[in-house]
């Protein structure tokens, strides 16, 4: 085993490589950060700003953020709390950071607010026990392990908005894969920040434009290239469904959450769950 | 004379040209970055409105008919006369605009009153005296590139120049050329990163040649494929080329190394159909020239190579080294850049890497499409040529000079006649010091 190992480490090195490329446009007064390999996608972010050296050193720190949120949430690197924990915890109880404890809590919350359809397991998120006063995680099913892949990105997308109100950045759009987007301010020549939705069965097809402005969005949905992706993990049945479900948010977690299991969701779940949400914006189209 | 529609036109291309130089640059940004535009703001433009710049047009061949059209269909220029000492030319010069005075002798021309500035379009070897004399004569004075056929000539015209009160231009159409603006102000602003390398070449498959009514105008006819009037392919093609890579590096190379031979085109020609040459920038950037005429697969092309990217400033086009931003995120910047507000093609189910094509180009002005495939021996339509023209009229009519013109066409020029000698000598050649002029930077 050890042979194969190896290439498949140098495989996953080579995958996990981050390229990070910045420019900024003066005349505009308009930064634009790109970092390719994050979290299986890559990540562009757009400032508006005039501060040049601040947008310089914003970038850095979000970069800094997202490589280390990708390295915590990465199941696959063996040197990864999760991977860590996925390991040890069907066989001990393992002692979690902070931070690693309180998404989990969160991901519990949803799982219940979205009637089981959100699911880190992706099968019984009831066999991950969380222990809250000794701050340890067991498993009581061999076969559960912990996958971020549904949330990840809304949780970093929302340190990254941090890092931006810290550094008093206004005006910012963050493209996360093009399926979560956070807009914060406006368009320098507009009120909001306009994105359209694509076809991605038909390319150039516009499904819908939305308006954001201080708030989060996510899409689910099923691309040619990749139509089992999604897993319900009530029926363990993938959806295949032509169809993408957009949600807008107050925060980039929740919207990336709800994208997910309003995908899942058939029409009565969707109307149960989205009763827990008031300010929530769902919106589906089918392909 | 044009229609009125035509002169409409003409005149709104040369604004909407400035117009989009100043979204592209922003307003006073443009001026630092393109000091020879300096004179051609709209304002400047509509206070000339009703005047015309007299001006007259020596050597009537294909370059200078191909200016007597660009002319033609510029409101605020006249043709008043014409000359050439080769009448099939000058009766085809004579009749796109009859009204104009037509000579055989341009000193004769030179005397006339009624001529404001002077349009000089003749085999190099004539360049430098007819551009002394029209500035000697009172006259605001354009001339084709390249500068002249050799460095004494070159730096004879730099020093009246110096000296003159009068205008003086040369068709250097690149620095008039809304895709090179843009792209080089990209790189400026560190788009590619720093500029490593520099890749230019022109590949056409023809013999260069024109038809020869009798064999003893072959001399006159085809000046270009003789070294007594011509520098052959360095100053015919590599002087606009050699111009952006001066341009883009902010500099001028030190050193030439080159290769030149006569390959395919044995046909009694002294000028090479082939040549090689490797410039060297103090900083250890090469500009490596390529060019031949018979084989015309690789058009013809400035690729400036950054550690970040490549602009290919003829394509208007660039591509990142590593990463290739989101087309909708490229989309976005762009719009802002042109201050637009419009939606962002982006949101969608996730990208992932095996959705993404590789090196895939970015343009410069977007829906730009006015690329040439360097194969005319005229000039290429949009190449700035007639922003230049124009220009230079608005400039006859005002008497303000414009910047760095003749600098960048003097350091290109001594750089084609540097590698021309590297070529014939075969052997390394530095640049001179007695023809090292304040404006360069080594």
């Amino acid at each position: 085993m050890e042979g194969p190992c190896r290439v498949l480490r140098a495989v996953l090195y080579l995958f996990s490589m981050n390229t990070d490329y910045s420019h900024y446009y003066d005349a505009s007064s308009l930064f634009h950060g790109s970092l390719l390999n994050i979290m299986g996608t890559r990540l562009d972010a757009v400032f508006i700003e005039t501060d040049r050296a601040l947008c310089e050193s914003v970038w850095q720190k979000t970069v800094a953020e997202l490589l280390r949120l990708d390295k915590m949430f990465n199941r696959f690197d063996i040197e990864s709390e999760i991977y860590s924990v996925n390991l040890r915890a069907p066989t001990e109880r393992v002692v979690a950071s902070d931070e690693l404890m309180s998404v989990l809590i969160s991901c519990k919350r949803y799982h219940l607010l979205s009637r089981g359809l959100f699911d880190v397991t992706l099968s019984d998120f009831d066999a991950v026990d969380l222990d809250t006063e000794h701050q340890t995680i067991s498993f009581s099913e061999k076969n559960v392990s912990i996958d971020f892949g549904a949330c990840a990105k809304g949780y970093a997308l929302d340190k990254v908005k941090q890092v931006l109100v810290e550094a008093d950045i206004k005006d910012a759009l963050i493209d996360f894969g093009n399926s979560s987007v956070l807009a914060l301010g406006h368009h320098p020549f507009g009120d909001c920040w306009k994105i359209s939705v694509e076809n991605p069965f038909r390319t150039g097809e516009i499904v819908d434009e939305i308006e954001l402005r201080d708030v989060a969005l996510s899409i689910s949905g099923n691309m040619p290239t990749h139509l089992k992706h999604i897993v319900n993990p009530r029926t363990h049945q993938f959806i295949e469904d032509k169809k993408i479900v957009s949600i807008i948010a107050q925060n980039s977690f929740e919207a990336e959450i709800l994208s997910t299991a309003l995908m899942i969701a058939n029409h009565e779940e969707q109307k149960k769950i989205l009763s827990h949400f008031d300010h929530a914006l769902f919106k589906e189209y089918i392909l | 004379m044009s229609t009125d529609k035509n002169t409409k036109q003409v005149d709104l291309e040369l604004r909407q040209f400035i117009k989009n130089l100043g979204y592209i640059a922003g307003g006073t940004a443009l001026l630092t970055t393109v000091p020879w535009l300096q004179s051609f703001t709209t304002d400047k433009l509509s206070e000339i409105k009703n005047e015309k710049a007299r001006v007259a047009i020596i050597g009537t061949g294909s370059r200078g008919q191909y200016h007597i059209l660009n002319l033609l269909r510029i409101p605020h220029a006249e043709i008043v006369a014409l000359c050439d000492n080769y009448p099939p030319n000058l009766k085809t010069a004579s009749d796109l605009c009859p009204k104009a005075k037509t000579y055989n002798d341009y000193r004769k021309m030179l005397e006339s009153k009624d001529i404001d500035g002077v349009i000089i379009c003749t085999p190099l070897n004539w360049h430098a005296q007819m551009v002394l004399d029209s500035l000697a004569a009172g006259k605001h004075t354009f001339c084709e590139k390249s500068m002249a056929l050799t460095m004494d000539e070159c730096k004879a015209i730099y020093e009246a120049y110096l000296r003159t009160d009068r205008v003086l231009y040369f068709g250097m159409q690149r620095l008039f050329d809304e895709k090179y603006i843009k792209g080089l102000s990209m790189i400026h602003s560190g788009l590619i990163g720093d500029i490593v390398g520099i890749r230019c070449h022109w590949f056409r498959n023809n013999d260069w040649r024109r038809p020869v009514p009798s064999p003893e105008l072959e001399r006159k006819i085809n000046w270009r494929l003789y070294w007594e009037s011509s520098g052959g392919l360095t100053t015919e093609l590599a002087t606009h080329q050699l111009e952006v890579s001066n341009w883009a590096m902010k500099r001028i190379p030190e050193s030439v190394v080159g290769m030149g031979d006569i390959v395919f085109w044995k046909d009694g020609r002294e000028v090479y159909d082939s040549i090689s040459l490797t410039y060297h920038y103090r900083n250890g950037v090469k500009t490596t020239y390529e060019s031949l005429i018979s084989n015309k697969f690789n058009g013809l092309g400035e690729q400036i190579l950054g550690h970040k990217g490549t602009m290919e400033l003829e394509k208007g086009q660039y591509f990142f080294e590593d990463v290739a931003p989101a087309p909708g995120i490229l989309q976005l910047i762009n719009n802002v850049e042109k201050r637009v507000f419009s939606t962002v093609p982006i949101a969608g189910p996730s990208w992932v890497p095996e959705t993404a094509s590789k090196q895939k180009p970015h343009y410069v002005i977007e829906g730009m499409v006015h690329t040439t495939s360097g194969g005319s021996m005229v000039g290429a339509e949009n190449d700035g040529s007639d922003n230049l023209i124009s220009a230079f009229c608005q400039s006859v009519i005002t008497g303000e000079k414009a910047k760095d013109i003749v600098e960048e066409c003097y350091s290109s020029t001594m750089l084609c006649l540097l590698g021309n000698q590297a070529m014939k000598e075969q052997r390394k050649v530095d640049f001179p010091d007695e023809y090292k002029i304040p404006y360069l930077k080594f």
